[in-house]
């Protein structure tokens, strides 16, 4: 409705030769033009930032100071109630310890295998694009097919990993009862999907190293190995500090691979029997979407959302040290 | 630069869409039919039902939505709470509804549409369970049952030297202590097979005959702690854990699939839905291999539905005259023949076309005769309101048992504690 009008004006003032007292007219509009159109042009970003991540952001807040049931909503204020609830939830801080385990066990071999793989496809190899693509497979197939797939990897009495432990005499394991068994299953997951990823993210980077810098360094006779952390590291670190960081905000999002590992599902929630391996945002769902507390759950998302800055400051900090050593 | 105007039309045309696609809701169709919606998991069996009743009412439009049933149910209580996007008709299983009894200002009292005097239709069990109020509030119409009975493993029974016959092994085991004696005269003779498939399962077949369980009838307080009966049941249960005699399978999961498959156990308690889940995990290769007995205990009941109208329909009283009739017991027992599901009224399943139906895969078991006798001699439970809210803490406890990560006594003290935190 909005548009027809204003097309019509505008075709309008082309199309007649406006008298000359009305060229001052279209010079203000030429300066506001210059001055506002680009708020315009990026406005529609904020809009919807404003809608879809803003408003949640600050009604969760408010929820979250209420005790809030799912269905009835508000049932009262409670101030900070449910944070004060939260700090002395021994669950709570058991789903903060699985989260930070889970993200440890997998980021860092992720990252670093990623960093060894983008390395071997930024050598000339043959069938290049292949290599490539295939390195990204692992990200495009959906997340319930690879949950499916590893659920039957990682069974206890016919999963194929105990099959193969049992050729080498190691006792079946049962991934799923076990805390630290879990870990791994789900970390294996969670790498499987992300190394090519990422791998893909710095190779790029990699090929926009000057080429001229490897020459000289080799030419000093320097390593593959030497130049590869003296060179080809430093060189990237941007790309290294944003891969930390978006995978961190990943990591300790971690939801969908533990919650389909899971095979009481959502209808328990709890992440196994002793909640051997809930992230927050499975104990989130579970508040929420289980138990139908929405003020409790309101919490544990911001909670999360502080933990979450907290951790990507600290490694912002210390992969920028890594990154900068030689 | 120069195409300002146009620009700034597009930001403000995009604003005004995202705008509107947050308004965005529903309405009837431009032909003045009437739109329903109902809203299913699994197979309800309505989608030849729906055809028919179109046919018959040229005015009404239906659409059936079908989602799995844990996300359903957690998709019904966002659309209630945010007052749009339900179904004009919403199916609620009889694990859930206690949840949802609470919010029943969310829902049209469907005795308001005169839904009191169809009561007659239902086991008196099954329509108490869809109301509240004393009866007053009527939130939803039954639509199956799940009754119960144990299915077994002819094959494996007769290597352990335990009866075949239905009958038979149906007397082997009147109560669920009888049936802790069969599983160990099984585990003697076949120690590498698993008895029962889960320990949850059982503990559940057992608390459901009981009068009471977590919560008190009187007042729909918390008993699970003082109630022997709970203890009791948990310990039955768990000491099939604790004897190795469980495949400490989660319940439905894939690994259960693959243990039906492998043929890993030989018992499983089986309301009538269960049927179609073994015979899908167990595949043809096992078909007549298992059979169905009576279940240990008298009869039970395990899952089954119930059909509420939420209050943001716009057509309280069409939806009402759906439900009634998808209801209705000769539609029920046409679902029964072609989806196997039973039907929650006597006038259905004491029809003698339901009793006289026999599942050709279990042995040709006279399905509509057990199920429907199992319906006829249940005690009811009582389910509390956090019923839904407890249950999962005594099944993981469970689990812990069978897995030897605890004792018995230590896994039900747990539990206590977990579920006083839950109905907090």
């Amino acid at each position: 409705m909005t548009v027809a009008p204003e097309r019509a004006a505008g075709r309008g003032t082309t199309s007649a030769p406006p008298p000359a007292q009305r060229l001052s007219w279209r010079d203000k509009l030429g300066r506001l033009d210059a001055k506002f159109t680009p708020y315009v042009v990026i406005a529609p970003f904020f809009v919807v930032f404003g809608i879809f991540g803003l408003y949640p952001l600050l009604h969760t807040a408010w929820v979250s100071l209420h005790e809030w049931q799912l269905i009835e909503g508000d049932q009262g204020f409670t101030g900070l109630a449910n944070y004060a609830e939260l700090l002395s939830d021994g669950n709570f801080w058991n789903a903060l310890g699985n989260t930070v385990s889970l993200f440890l066990l997998s980021t860092i071999p992720q990252l670093f295998a990623a960093l060894g793989l983008a390395a071997l496809l930024d050598r000339g190899l043959r069938g290049r694009a292949f290599w490539r693509a295939g390195v990204l497979l692992p990200n495009v197939i959906s997340v319930a097919a690879v949950a499916l797939v590893f659920a039957q990897l990682f069974g206890r009495d016919f999963g194929i990993v105990n099959a193969l432990l049992g050729f080498v005499g190691v006792d079946p394991v049962d991934w799923r009862a076990e805390t630290w068994a879990s870990h791994l299953a789900i970390s294996s997951m969670v790498m499987w999907r992300w190394t090519g990823y990422n791998a893909l993210i710095y190779l790029a980077a990699m090929q926009s190293v000057p080429k001229d810098m490897y020459e000289s360094a080799m030419l000093d006779g320097a390593s593959r190995w030497r130049v590869f952390w003296s060179i080809t590291v430093p060189s990237i670190r941007p790309t290294i500090l944003f891969t930390v960081i978006v995978s961190t905000i990943g990591g300790m999002q971690l939801f969908v691979e533990p919650q389909l590992f899971d095979p009481g599902g959502t209808a328990t929630g709890t992440g196994g029997d002793d909640r051997q391996f809930q992230t927050l945002v499975m104990y989130l769902y579970e508040k929420g979407f289980r138990l139908f507390d929405a003020g409790y759950s309101s919490a544990i998302a911001w909670v999360l959302f502080l933990v979450i800055l907290v951790v990507a400051v600290v490694n912002f900090t210390v992969a920028r040290r890594i990154a900068s050593k030689g | 630069m120069g195409k300002t105007p146009v620009g700034r039309a597009t930001a403000v045309a995009l604003a005004a869409t995202v705008v509107a696609a947050c308004g965005g809701g529903g309405g009837d169709a431009g032909d003045g039919k009437v739109k329903l919606s109902i809203g299913v998991f699994s197979d309800f069996g309505y989608t030849n039902l729906i055809k028919e009743y179109q046919a018959a009412h040229p005015d009404i439009e239906i659409e059936q939505r079908t989602v799995k049933m844990e996300q359903h149910h957690t998709q019904l209580a966002t659309q209630l709470a945010g007052g749009r996007g339900a179904a004009d008709i919403v199916a609620i299983e009889e694990g859930n509804i206690t949840q949802f009894r609470q919010s029943k200002d969310k829902f049209v009292n469907l005795a308001d549409h005169g839904a009191k005097d169809l009561e007659s239709q239902w086991a008196a069990w099954k329509w108490n369970q869809g109301t509240t109020d004393n009866g007053n509030f009527v939130l939803g119409l039954g639509t199956d049952m799940g009754s119960l009975a144990l299915c077994y493993r002819r094959d494996l029974f007769e290597a352990a030297g335990l009866p075949t016959d239905r009958e038979e092994v149906g007397k082997l085991w009147p109560t669920w202590e009888k049936y802790l004696e069969v599983a160990d005269a099984f585990s003697a003779k076949l120690p590498d097979k698993k008895f029962v498939d889960t320990a949850q399962n059982v503990y559940k077949a057992i608390l459901d005959q009981t009068e009471e369980g977590y919560f008190a009838k009187a007042d729909d307080s918390f008993i699970g702690d003082k109630n022997d009966k709970v203890e009791q049941a948990f310990t039955l249960a768990a000491s099939l854990g604790e004897k190795k005699q469980t495949g400490a399978l989660a319940p439905f999961s894939q690994d259960w699939n693959v243990a039906l498959k492998q043929a890993s156990f030989a018992t499983t308690t089986c309301p009538a839905w269960a049927l179609a889940l073994i015979k899908a995990g167990a595949g043809d290769e096992a078909s007549g291999k298992w059979d169905v007995a009576a279940a240990p205990g008298g009869g039970g009941n395990w899952g089954g539905s119930f059909l509420a109208v939420p209050k943001q329909t716009k057509h309280p009283k069409e939806a009402y005259e759906l439900a009634k009739w998808l209801t209705a017991p000769e539609q029920q027992k046409r679902i029964f023949k072609e989806t196997g599901n039973l039907p929650s009224e006597p006038a259905a399943y004491q029809d003698p076309e339901v009793t006289a139906t026999e599942n050709e895969y279990f042995n040709s078991a006279p399905v509509g005769q057990i199920f429907g006798n199992s319906a006829e001699s249940l005690k009811p439970t009582y389910r509390g309101t956090k019923d839904s809210k407890v249950t999962p803490v005594f099944g993981n406890a469970l689990s812990r048992v069978e897995t030897g990560k605890q004792s018995t006594a230590d896994a039900f003290d747990q539990a206590v504690r977990e579920a006083r935190d839950a109905v907090k």
